[in-house]
């Protein structure tokens, strides 16, 4: 006997996650995988973790979210694919429907999404720089030689915060060795710097934005209880840190496999988490935009594309591709060979 | 041959690249700057500037290695730094060693620099100008409907393909009556594409720094990546609704900057370079009309564009129309404007469903 369940797979920039839920919106399992660079790898090991811990599950729709999501989407066979910025929403939304702002911190992107009345009005997302994002923590940590989970704790033990400049990671890494040469202690400076992340997030995402609570917060950076505790500080007001909130996006992908009525899942199977696949990369020199398509393979089989941006070369999988006539190429300059 | 590059305005390019091939003089173009282009351009470019910049100097750059001798550049209408980008360009390319020179497209005297330096001829000289016009006129009819086509189109493609089709014609054409009639068939071949008219799409408009709104490498193909949601876009950069300007002030002394003064008068009071009044007026204009959304597109660092941004902001509060604001970098991986148009449609798409709900049109 096996109970259906739908999959939420969220590939980031540093995590890969996997939620699989019961029709009725219940989490059966939650994976959190630090991915190591490798999304397809990444991807196939999370599928074959949830065949160990929580085996005889049957797969009724699949989607999708996260800077990987094509990719991703191609490899497991998604009926769905979402962005990241929808998904989470929709997970907050089912855990808190009174929500009015999300705060969702990850690897390398930081987004503030402005919810009313159980809907998403409004949202931001950084735009060219990594400060303030999760993997600045993760270099400081590194930095300092110490992990993720001791800089979380360390902040909390601060009495006195000291101040680190915010505007960018490098000063900032600046200011701190600084710091502690002139002699303040480690977790003055631990907490010092998730008040600078808070600071730099706060006035570059959220510039402009109505905050009101109730604040969700989420996201990998949501664990670090000294960035909950700097929020707090800053904003004057509680912020709710959700059940699932390492997962969040995951969580929303599955609500959103659940909710699209998917007949005949897409999903491939045992297929999806065993099979080698293999991408092959090459230009379309069909205009002058020289896309860098990206072809997804299984053995002969090519199960998708991403890269395009002219619908040329997307179409379900291996199937039919639309014929695209190229626009007039003025210059019949051609490609250069890679 | 003599040959001459020309900037990169997207499908307008097509109608630039015959003007010039009228004059006997080969053009070296294309309708989106390609990626090796804007690489030579950002090596070669101080790292503060704008793309738009960089985008240039690279086409001109790759250019002179084709061994083209010319280049032209539009620098004299609107107070951007693009106005005193042409002098900087010219010196990069200087102290590159590169021999290609730069004309402006623009009016010091009578006849642009260019035409006094080539001097076809009043006649060689005022067909081109008339070809060229009609070909501008056909592009923004094909554009049009393919904005309104694309969101409604049953099999996924087909507007493109008729697009390419119809542009890849007119690029051929040698004569204005063979431009024209490519124009005249351009409505019938649109009717050809089946759609469904029972769709109500979404309707956005595009809106901020021109080149931004034109090259197709620069704007990651924007047009395309919303009607493919579904989403009808109106581009707010029409290069035939410049040049009727052009010539009404000229003739009528009539500028259309003061109708958009008239419109933003509440938040902008004064043109603040590039298209950024334009940006404000349209907004207004847009959230008067019932258009769903806003995308705005600038440049990191593009001063008008950047600096309208605020009054954007306060526009979107109190006009109550949503403004996505893009701002776009040297970043060759879209997975960034895609999220964000994605999630943008989402947020429409759930705005509309309210507005419905409680009755509001």
């Amino acid at each position: 006997m096996s109970d259906p369940c739908f999959l939420g797979i969220d590939v980031g920039s540093i995590s890969t996650n996997l939620v699989a839920i019961a029709p009725g919106g219940e989490v059966l399992c939650e994976l959190y995988r630090r991915g190591d660079g490798h999304p397809i790898d990444s991807v196939q090991a999370c599928l074959a973790q949830l065949q160990e811990e929580a085996p005889g599950l049957a797969v009724r729709g699949v989607c999708t979210t996260g800077s990987g999501r094509m990719l991703a989407g191609a490899v497991v066979g998604a009926d769905v694919v979402k962005n990241e910025i929808s998904a989470h929403a929709r997970a907050t939304l089912h855990l808190h429907p009174d929500v009015r702002t999300i705060f969702e911190i990850g690897g390398q992107d930081s987004k503030v999404t402005v919810v009313r009345d159980g809907a998403v009005v409004d949202f931001s997302m950084n735009l060219v720089c990594a400060a303030g994002t999760g993997s600045f923590l993760d270099s400081q940590a590194r930095r300092l030689n110490i992990t993720i989970e001791e800089l979380s704790a360390g902040a909390m033990l601060s009495q006195n915060p000291t101040t680190i400049a915010g505007r960018c990671t490098v000063f900032a890494e600046s200011d701190m060795i600084h710091k502690q040469q002139v002699g303040h202690a480690q977790p003055d400076i631990l907490m010092g710097l998730c008040h600078a992340l808070v600071r730099n997030y706060l006035a570059n995402v959220c510039a402009g934005k109505e905050l009101k609570s109730p604040i969700v917060f989420q996201g990998g950076v949501s664990a670090n209880q000294g960035i909950c505790r700097a929020f707090r500080e800053s904003l004057g007001c509680d912020i709710i840190v959700p059940r699932h909130h390492m997962v969040m996006g995951a969580y929303g992908a599955a609500l959103i496999a659940s909710r699209t009525g998917v007949k005949n899942t897409r999903y491939r199977g045992e297929k999806a988490a065993t099979h080698k696949v293999v991408t092959k990369g090459f230009t379309c020199a069909d205009c002058p935009n020289h896309c860098e398509i990206i072809e997804i393979r299984d053995g002969e089989e090519v199960i998708g594309r991403t890269g395009g941006r002219c619908g040329k070369w997307d179409g379900n999988g291996g199937g039919p591709r639309p014929q695209v006539d190229p626009v007039p190429d003025l210059l019949e300059m051609g490609v250069p060979e890679p | 041959m003599t040959q001459i590059a020309i900037p990169n305005i997207g499908n307008y390019t097509v109608a630039l690249a015959t003007a010039v091939e009228s004059l006997g003089i080969k053009p070296w173009a294309s309708t989106a700057t390609t990626p090796e282009a804007l690489k030579l351009g950002t090596e070669a470019a101080p790292e503060s500037v704008c793309l738009p910049l960089k985008a240039h100097l690279g086409h001109f750059i790759a250019a002179d290695r084709a061994g083209v001798e010319y280049a032209l550049m539009v620098n004299s209408v609107g107070t951007c730094r693009l106005r005193y980008y042409r002098h900087m360009i010219e010196q990069i390319l200087k102290d590159l060693g590169l021999k290609i020179r730069i004309f402006g497209l623009g009016f010091d005297g009578f006849k642009p620099p260019l035409v006094r330096h080539f001097d076809p001829g009043p006649i060689t000289f005022l067909k081109p100008l008339f070809h060229a016009g009609e070909q501008i006129r056909a592009i923004d009819e094909m554009e049009t409907l393919a904005w309104k086509t694309r969101p409604i189109e049953l099999a996924h493609g087909e507007t493109t393909r008729v697009m390419n089709k119809l542009l890849l014609e007119l690029s051929r054409c040698r004569t204005l009556a063979e431009s024209r009639a490519v124009r005249r068939t351009t409505a019938s071949r649109f009717a050809t594409i089946a759609v469904d008219r029972s769709k109500k799409p979404l309707k956005v408009g595009l809106v901020g720094e021109v080149s931004f709104l034109r090259d197709k490498c620069l704007n990651k193909n924007i047009e395309y990546l919303l009607g493919d949601q579904g989403i009808e876009v109106k581009n707010f950069f029409s290069l035939g609704e410049e040049l009727r300007n052009i010539a009404r002030i000229v003739l009528l002394n009539k500028n259309r900057g003061r109708e958009l003064l008239d419109i933003a008068d509440r938040y902008l009071q004064t043109t603040v370079g590039g298209h950024a009044l334009d940006s404000v007026a349209h907004s207004i204009r847009c959230a008067e009309l019932g258009y769903d959304g806003m995308v705005h597109l600038a440049p990191c660092g593009c001063m008008p564009e950047v600096g309208v941004r605020p009054i954007l902001k306060r526009v979107s509060q109190d006009k109550d129309i949503p403004i996505l604001e893009l701002s776009f970098d040297e970043h060759t991986c879209d997975v960034g404007i895609t999220t964000r148009l994605e999630a943008f449609a989402d947020v429409l798409r759930e705005r509309r469903r309210k507005r419905a709900a409680v009755g509001v049109s």
